[in-house]
């Protein structure tokens, strides 16, 4: 009974909430320069399966008094599990492709991620099938959430009964449905949702959270997984896996014993005691909610087989085609009061003549975007409201002034062209505080995607500066200002700060999210094919950051 | 409303602004807008009409500005907008309880935007440049032969930020003190670039307060053959006195200027410097 193990180990998914958020591994980059100077980029998806989806890590976990396995806890994962590589390398480039996909319709509204209930009883092989059907999907940001993180905190009573193996942690009392359902909700809505971390060792729930955000697919598994009719009807799909009472012992005895060290005696008291008549009161009787059931667990490869053929076709019927519908839609309108166009001053006009020619060499092309962002940013910070105060003076009069009216201001820059203008803002705001959000288009499908996400834990109360230097259709703003609104930002409270828009581009945005505030220093008139602005500026990030294709 | 050249200008605000040029000068120097409806073009800043005269080189279709004029102190001294951003940046260096480095932090940001918009100020042409996706731009080029003069010692804290705009600008310095007894203004020491006569000098000093120091540093430009149109001044802070003196003295220097005040802050270069 070593219990040296009391808590989770970190999942690469979804973060331990210390203060930051996280939904997609980080990946392991290596630098390396080629002979031409340029910079490749090449990278090891760190995490190859979901590691707390996975089986038992280590043999050396040490036997906790808890009588539930320690397994599996919920875990989001933001790349496919397997097989296809995510990135597409050209000759000179390689890029990312397994982000998300925009999970919203063009105007910005959500549309439901789908959930799939995974219910069975102890040691009948429940992960086992959710992980065979995350590695079938082999689709981005799916996310799995386990029933276990939500046992009731106990009381000192049960406290004492649980020491004794005395406490029936398989009963639906154990556990909080109430809670449950929440979490599924706000997941369903997109929200970022914190999940309690549960210590098996002292039977309460861990002061840190788990933070998990933006799935496509949620895969909510867990013994009474079926038990609450509020739970219940939130599940598109459910699946009983359906296990031989024999074997799950056989399993449940070498689990315990062998990998755990403990007393034959205590565990076959404890599943004759507790495990077996839960089973038979409660999740056996729940089969009936069921829409498949999986003989065998996990090794029923024709059954997870369709299930995955299953939800690829919900999904499907679900996708999008977003940036083209954006870069299509016609509008024949004013453009909208949320626009703020710096004024077209002959600095500004003149930054722009360097900026957008294409023969401008890379160290001027950063040292006049630069001015032309520091402009746009104390322009936005212009437009924030302004309280007045007076002041006293080393000349004695007192000052009639201004203060700004909050003081909580954030930066989120969009990745990476973005990035470019974090600098200013650092520039004009002391000690600002900067968020990250990375979104790539797929080439294939020329749609943006959500690749990774990192902001301060409390963004919601905070007035925004979300960055972008060049804004085409506005599918990759739409899908950061989502992301922010998903984290309960206010829509007032967002300023969207780019050096140039297009025409599209400010219907998009205003169209979808009409409070947000967007701040650019010049609006071209279309996207070409590529959805390239024209006349444009050409890619921004390529030129600033020198990774321009060489065969251009 | 005097009107001679005038071009029509659309913006994104829905207003209307009327751009008069003066005959022989090369400046843009008044502009009048009107808020009202107008029609809306999807494009950016196009003249209504190819029939209108066209402006003088310098004067490009597409170009605003955001500069008002001051009542009673003529058409070339002008304040930069007072937006609250502004006001606040005004009221932290005021504030006899900022610190010395919010006071410097702050105090170039407020620098920076004058400089800014003191650069709108210089001589530029119309160019068309070709964009990374081919396409043709209508930009425009700034005209080289500028420099910088700034006025020792509290104009020397502007030269950061006209360099943080102008990465190689020439600049000159004039230290101009006054005497002690007779308070009056005198130049000690002097230095331009030698063909300062064929440039636009941006004359840097914060805080005005009577204006005395002005006006020997634009004798000492003067006497350096550099013409009164081609000092373009930049200040943060000055007095209404001061702006009389020095409009009177020299109409058409242009002035640029954040705030006009009875009272200067005149702690300013003992603070940025720290010599308080």
């Amino acid at each position: 009974m070593s219990g040296r193990f009391n808590r989770d180990p970190p999942s690469s998914a979804s973060s331990d909430s210390g203060g930051e958020d996280t939904v997609a591994p980080q990946m392991d980059e290596e630098e390396s320069i080629t002979d031409h100077g340029e910079v490749e980029v090449t990278s090891t998806p760190n995490s190859p399966r979901p590691p707390s989806a996975g089986p038992p890590q280590t043999p050396t976990q040490g036997a906790l008094r808890s009588p539930r396995t320690r397994r599996q806890r919920s875990t989001s994962q933001s790349q496919p599990s397997r097989s296809r590589e995510p990135i597409l390398r050209g000759r000179r480039r390689t890029i990312y492709t397994a982000g998300r996909p925009p999970w919203y319709d063009c105007q910005g509204q959500l549309v439901e991620p789908f959930v799939i209930g995974v219910c069975g009883g102890s040691a009948s092989g429940k992960t086992t099938v959710a992980r065979k059907i995350i590695e079938e999907l082999d689709v981005p940001w799916v996310t799995l959430l386990s029933l276990d993180s939500f046992y009731k905190v106990l009381t000192e009573k049960h406290h004492e009964e649980a020491a004794r193996n005395e406490y029936n942690f398989d009963h639906p009392d154990a556990f909080d449905f109430e809670l449950v359902a929440k979490t599924l909700v706000r997941l369903k809505e997109g929200k970022k949702v914190e999940v309690p971390i549960y210590n098996f060792v002292t039977h309460c729930r861990e002061t840190k959270t788990k933070t998990m955000y933006g799935a496509n697919v949620i895969i909510f598994e867990g013994i009474l997984a079926f038990y609450s009719p509020d739970v219940l009807k939130l599940l598109d799909m459910k699946v009983f896996v359906d296990t031989d009472s024999d074997e799950r012992l056989v399993r449940r005895l070498q689990r315990d014993i062998a990998e755990r060290g403990r007393e034959l005696d205590g565990v076959l008291k404890q599943y004759f005691k507790f495990v077996k008549p839960a089973f038979d009161y409660y999740i056996a009787p729940s089969m009936v909610h069921a829409d498949i059931i999986v003989p065998r667990g996990g090794e029923n490869e024709v059954a997870i087989n369709l299930i995955a053929q299953n939800v690829m076709t919900q999904l499907q019927q679900r996708g999008f085609k977003l940036r083209e519908k954006l870069a299509n839609t016609n509008f024949g309108m004013a453009r909208p009061s949320s626009l703020h166009l710096l004024p077209s001053t002959p600095q500004i006009r003149g930054l722009h003549t360097f900026i957008r020619n294409k023969d401008t060499p890379r160290d001027e092309f950063i040292f006049y975007s630069k001015r032309l962002i520091r402009l746009v940013i104390e322009h936005a910070l212009a437009l924030l409201p302004f309280r007045d105060i007076t002041v006293e003076t080393p000349q004695g009069i007192p000052y009639e002034g201004k203060h700004i009216a909050t003081e909580k201001i954030c930066g989120v820059s969009i990745l990476r062209a973005g990035e470019t203008m974090e600098n200013a803002l650092c520039e004009v705001l002391k000690d600002v505080r900067i968020g990250k959000i990375l979104i790539q288009t797929n080439l294939d499908t020329g749609e943006p995607e959500l690749y990774y996400l990192r902001l301060p834990k409390d963004i919601k109360d905070y007035h925004i500066f979300l960055m972008d230097a060049t804004v085409a259709t506005g599918a990759a703003a739409i899908m950061a200002i989502r992301v922010l609104l998903d984290h309960e930002v206010t829509e007032e409270h967002i300023s969207l700060c780019s050096l140039l828009m297009t025409e599209q581009g400010v219907h998009n945005i205003a169209y979808a999210f009409p409070k947000v505030r967007i701040v650019t220093t010049a609006v071209d008139p279309c996207v070409n094919e590529k959805f390239y602005i024209v006349p444009g500026i050409g890619n921004f990030g390529d030129r600033y950051f020198g990774t321009e294709p060489s065969d251009q | 409303m005097p009107q001679n050249n005038h071009t029509l200008i659309i913006t994104g605000k829905v207003s209307v602004y009327f751009c008069l040029t003066l005959g022989g000068t090369q400046k843009l120097t008044a502009c009048y807008h009107f808020r009202s409806t107008v029609v809306i073009s999807g494009h950016h800043a196009l003249p209504l009409s190819p029939c209108l005269p066209r402006p003088p080189q310098e004067f490009d279709l597409g170009v605003e500005s955001q500069l008002q004029p001051v009542e009673g102190f003529g058409p070339y001294f002008k304040l930069i907008p007072a937006t609250g951003q502004v006001k606040e940046l005004q009221t932290i260096i005021r504030d006899r309880n900022t610190s010395r480095s919010d006071f410097k932090f702050y105090a170039d940001r407020l620098i920076r935007l004058v400089v800014e918009e003191g650069l709108n100020q210089l001589p530029y042409s119309d160019c068309t440049i070709t964009t990374p996706v081919g396409c043709q731009y209508q930009g425009l080029q700034f005209v080289k032969g500028n420099c910088g003069v700034s006025i020792v010692r509290s104009g020397e804290a502007m030269e950061q930020g006209l360099r943080s705009c102008c990465r190689s600008i020439r600049l000159g310095k004039i230290l101009v003190e006054s005497d002690l007894e007779t308070h009056e203004a005198r130049v000690v020491y002097a230095k331009f670039p030698d063909d300062i006569s064929q440039r636009k000098v941006l004359l840097m000093y914060p805080i005005m307060s009577s204006g005395n120091t002005v006006i020997k540093a634009v004798n000492v430009l003067q006497e350096h053959a550099v013409e009164e149109e081609n000092i373009i001044l930049l200040n943060l802070f000055s007095t209404p006195a001061a702006a009389r003196t020095i409009t009177s003295a020299f109409p058409r220097m242009h002035i640029l200027t954040s705030e006009v005040h009875p009272v200067a802050p005149n702690h300013f270069g003992q603070k940025y410097f720290g010599t308080d």
